[in-house]
């Protein structure tokens, strides 16, 4: 059995509010192997960019803080890492792509030059060097012409070029995780459909673990081999993506899967209610209580769920899930 | 499952007025706070100041150049003799009045301008643009002055001649919130709901639009004191009205010899406009919304 | 169903948007975009058709110009059979009193300095004659049909979650009892969990007011939850338009092909039955369009004859129309040729 890439442990990230603080990241646990492709799921506020901020090193200063637990990269933690060091890790062996690529690219400087700045601080490339692999980048993650499109500004290119850009630079120093938050939300669906396949075949030759940040089950399914269900910082249910689309343990997990209408294969004349799931996520006030904190907006609701943290119930294949009633579903 | 399967509900907020939040971002500027009393001090002092002393600010009283404190009278007298207290009280209301009315004059116009070019944009919006541009090119001193020449020192008048130069930035500002909010799905919305024009412009699109507009106008109301101070330094005033520029400007030559009869006027404007610049400041703490979900 | 069913409640006849766009700044030169070009389409009432299409396709543009929201170039919009682009004054306000409108995000489409219930009756306000005992009940009776309370009426829209923002604009939008209601990517803008609530409430409305939408959308799931035909857009063109199972089962432009295909799936069965249909580069400049069909660049199958002449939109039968020059009365894919 092959080491973990990256070990998350009891992690606990809290935020700072104007009265007090809340647990954003509340006991989150979780293994990353080389080249496995996983993926956050959630709905907006449940903590997942925070995971990833946290892994990358970047959590916003002075309001947000690794409480205790620990990020084990590669035998190293990077909890009690120097800022130094998490510098070199970050951008090189960890790297990451944000969810609109309109504002994470420099509007006044060429995109090949964004790209070879990456290699020459990294890699100590010369600039002729690093300029030759800028277009050579640009060539994998499919732009036409890459030779001339390597001198282009930001705004002569479409959303979708523009993310793939993102890409190259994420993937310029071969790093041993890609973290990809809410990647396509911004483009159109043919688009993202060229920028999964682009990752896709991006992780089969160069053995990258890609961790996916996205609301979306349908491109959990299509893009990942095991997800984990986020909800008000905690850990909803993770396990393998195929597994938990045919038998979620988790009301969330349900819910999330089922209130969205998905093209079905066998298409029918009747169309049924969607299942809704009631309400919105709790406000950070509620973080960290001592209760199951989806209990307010689920059906199977009951006693117990109000008094404690539900325990994680193990279903095989690695399956977990924080519910009470995991076993029932 | 033999829970009954209970529909939570959200939670709903209560009603509370944009008055009511504005105030409570406000409180936490506390600059703004300590600002606010002390303009409230001020100008609590120049509505009752010259009812409860009630000394002719025109009439010798003493002895020139009396320094404060002495003979009983607390500000002392300038170089006519006369009581720098009644002087600096009944200078307050003028100056603030003069201050308030070219604020109220420079919005009126800069508004109206600003709203109907970013309105209706095209032909109309070109023109009052150049419009605009002229009146900022002006040097402004100087057009006040002829303005105040040409046409006479009376209150009226100067007030008018320092809200025509000020209105500019008020313009612009309206008319930059009024394109950013004309595009904005509500404004369709309305459109959609057969608002009006005239409605859409003052009741859908200016109310949004007035958070950086009464920041601006807060902070002309110091600068057209500062303004009016320059224009009667330069003795372009009414000589039968005492403002604090007056003040300064008719004691200027015993600077050396009796400096409080300039000093005390000119603190009394550099406090003003600093409380009205911090109140400015906090206002648009208060009004700017992104600072409100902190 | 009655013998109103096979009467269109609204037929859009040859619309066309342009916007004038400046290019190179040379006076007197003007060259303009066609935001939607000659497009026509009718919805049967008490149906929904939703017009879906990729960022700029158009469908918003259309949805805007449909209400009288963006000026047309071109072309007829009837309600009911009368035009309602020509109408101007007293006749336009009686017109928007039929044809509303609901908007894509719920947090910018509400005035933030009006109070829910004043934006709910905003519509009564402008458009009728009602008392305002009477609008008020209307207000009441808009509340609970969206599932709001009577306690909320007072709130700013700041205090309401994105959800029941939306609801708010759903209610504004019902205000004058409208028949044809026009939804812009109403579930777009809100978390996958509350778009559910959304959907759900449209159409309960749609049933119990007997509601015609004409309903925009990229969600090919959303619309094929949601709809009884479906228009598909392409850079200002209706490529495709056919009932809903027509449309899903058997997608005759290759453009509809690719979108679909590209739609991730969370059923593994219809993942495994797709293939991804890739269209490769950009689509083509709006301002200066190709002469021929605007997806032959992208096109995995066109041919010389694609980018010489613009293919029109035709039944293939069963009233299955398809603007390609490779499908025929058999009316088969021309994809399937690939395999």
């Amino acid at each position: 059995m092959t080491e973990p890439l990256l070990k998350v442990e009891n992690l606990r990230i809290e935020l700072k509010l104007r009265d007090g603080v809340a647990p954003v990241i509340d006991d989150l646990s979780f293994e990353l192997m080389p080249g496995e492709s996983l993926s956050f799921v959630g709905e907006s506020g449940c903590g997942k960019s925070m995971t990833a901020l946290a892994i990358m090193g970047l959590l916003p200063e002075g309001i947000g803080r690794i409480a205790s637990g620990k990020l084990i990269f590669d035998g190293e933690d990077l909890t009690t890492a120097s800022e130094a060091r998490l510098r070199q890790i970050r951008g090189n062996e960890i790297s990451m792509i944000f969810q609109e690529p309109m504002t994470s690219l420099n509007p006044v400087i060429t995109v090949g030059e964004q790209i070879a700045e990456v290699l020459r601080t990294h890699q100590g490339l010369s600039r002729k060097a690093a300029w030759d692999q800028a277009a050579e980048l640009l060539d994998a993650v499919r732009i036409p012409n890459p030779r001339s499109r390597v001198s282009d500004y930001p705004f002569q290119m479409s959303g979708g070029q523009r993310q793939r850009v993102m890409i190259a630079i994420a993937l310029a120093c071969k790093p041993k995780i890609l973290i990809a938050d809410e990647p396509t939300t911004a483009l159109d669906v043919t688009v993202q459909a060229q920028i999964f396949d682009l990752l896709r075949d991006l992780r089969a030759q160069t053995g990258t673990s890609i961790i996916m940040i996205t609301h979306d089950m349908g491109a959990v399914a299509e893009m990942a081999e095991r997800m984990i269900v986020m909800y008000a910082g905690r850990k909803a249910e993770i396990g393998p993506v195929d597994q938990i689309i045919d038998h979620a343990r988790h009301p969330y997990t349900q819910g999330l899967i089922s209130c969205v209408p998905h093209i079905m294969s066998d298409l029918t004349e009747t169309r049924e209610e969607l299942t809704e799931v009631p309400g919105i996520v709790p406000s950070l006030r509620e973080f960290g209580r001592d209760q199951c904190l989806f209990a307010s907006r689920c059906k199977y609701r009951s006693g117990e769920c109000l008094q404690h943290r539900p325990p994680a119930k193990g279903f095989g294949n690695g399956q977990i899930s924080d519910c009470w009633h995991a076993e029932a579903l | 499952m033999s829970d009954t399967p209970v529909i939570p509900e959200e939670p709903i907020q209560k009603a509370r007025h944009p008055f009511v939040e504005a105030w409570e971002m406000f409180r936490r500027n506390h600059a703004a706070v300590v600002a606010l009393a002390v303009l409230v001090l001020i100008i609590l002092g120049a509505i009752f100041g010259p009812i409860l002393y009630a000394t002719d600010p025109f009439e010798m009283v003493w002895a020139p150049f009396s320094p404060p404190g002495v003979d009983g009278y607390l500000l002392g007298t300038d170089y006519l003799g006369r009581d720098m207290m009644a002087m600096v009280l009944n200078g307050a209301r003028v100056s603030l009045l003069i201050g308030l009315a070219a604020a109220v004059v420079s919005v009126v116009i800069g508004v109206t301008v600003g709203a109907l070019a970013g309105f209706y944009r095209g032909l109309v919006e070109e023109v009052l643009m150049r419009i605009t541009e002229f009146f900022q090119v002006l040097p402004t001193l100087l057009f006040s002055m002829v303005i105040v020449a040409l046409f006479g020192a009376s209150l009226p008048m100067i007030t008018f001649a320092i809200g025509v130069v000020s209105w500019t930035a008020v313009a612009r500002i309206t008319r930059s919130e009024f394109l950013r909010i004309r595009e904005l799905e509500y404004v369709t919305a309305s459109r959609a709901s057969g608002v009006k024009n005239l409605r859409l412009m003052f009741k859908v699109i200016l109310p949004n639009a007035l958070p950086p507009i009464i920041v601006q106008s807060a902070l002309m109301v110091g600068s057209a004191i500062l303004f009016e101070a320059g224009l009667s330094f330069l003795g372009l005033t009414d000589p039968n009205i005492v403002s604090w520029g007056q003040i300064i400007g008719s004691n200027r030559q015993y600077i050396l010899d009796a400096s409080f009869t300039v000093t005390i006027p000119g603190l009394a404007i550099f406090v003003t406009v600093l409380a009205i610049s911090l109140v400015g400041d906090g206002l648009n703490d208060a009004l700017n919304p992104k600072l409100r979900q902190r | 169903m009655s013998e109103t069913e096979n009467k269109p409640l609204l037929d859009v006849e040859n619309l066309t948007v342009r916007f004038e766009v400046s290019r190179g700044g040379s006076w007197g030169k003007r060259s303009y975009l066609y935001a939607v070009d000659d497009v026509s389409f009718t919805v049967k009432r008490g149906e929904t058709l939703a017009v879906v299409g990729e960022s700029g396709s158009g469908k918003t543009t259309t949805a805007l110009a449909v209400a009288r929201l963006v000026p047309a170039y071109e072309g007829a919009v009837k309600v009911g059979g009368t035009d309602i682009l020509g109408l101007e004054g007293e006749a336009l306000r009686k017109a928007r009193q039929r044809v509303q409108f609901i908007f894509q995000d719920p947090y910018s489409s509400l005035n933030p300095r009006q109070r829910a219930e004043a934006i709910v009756r905003e519509p009564l306000d402008s458009l009728s004659t009602k008392s305002e005992a009477e609008k008020q009940e209307i207000v009441d009776r808009l509340f609970a049909a969206v599932g709001l309370r009577k306690e909320q009426q007072r709130l700013f829209p700041h205090q309401f979650s994105g959800g029941q923002r939306q609801r708010i604009g759903i209610a504004r939008a019902l205000a004058t009892q409208p028949e044809l209601i026009i939804c812009d990517e109403p579930v777009s803008a809100l978390d996958v969990a509350v778009q559910a609530q959304i959907l759900n409430l449209l159409r309960r409305l749609q049933a119990e007011f007997g509601l015609t939408y004409l309903f925009i959308s990229h969600d090919l799931g959303v619309v094929q939850h949601m709809c009884d035909s479906i228009a598909v857009m392409y850079m200002g063109k209706v490529v495709e338009h056919a009932d809903r199972l027509s449309l899903f089962n058997n997608p005759l432009h290759p453009y509809t092909a690719a979108l679909l295909s590209a739609v991730p799936s969370v059923d593994r069965a219809r993942r495994e039955a797709t293939r991804r249909i890739l269209i490769p580069g950009d689509p083509p400049d709006p301002v200066n369009m190709p002469k021929g069909c605007r997806f032959a660049s992208r096109c995995p199958v066109a041919e010389a004859r694609c980018r010489e002449s613009a293919p029109d939109l035709r039944d293939v039968g069963g009233g299955h129309r398809v603007a390609c020059h490779l499908v025929d009365e058999r009316a088969v894919s021309p994809l399937a040729a690939l395999t």
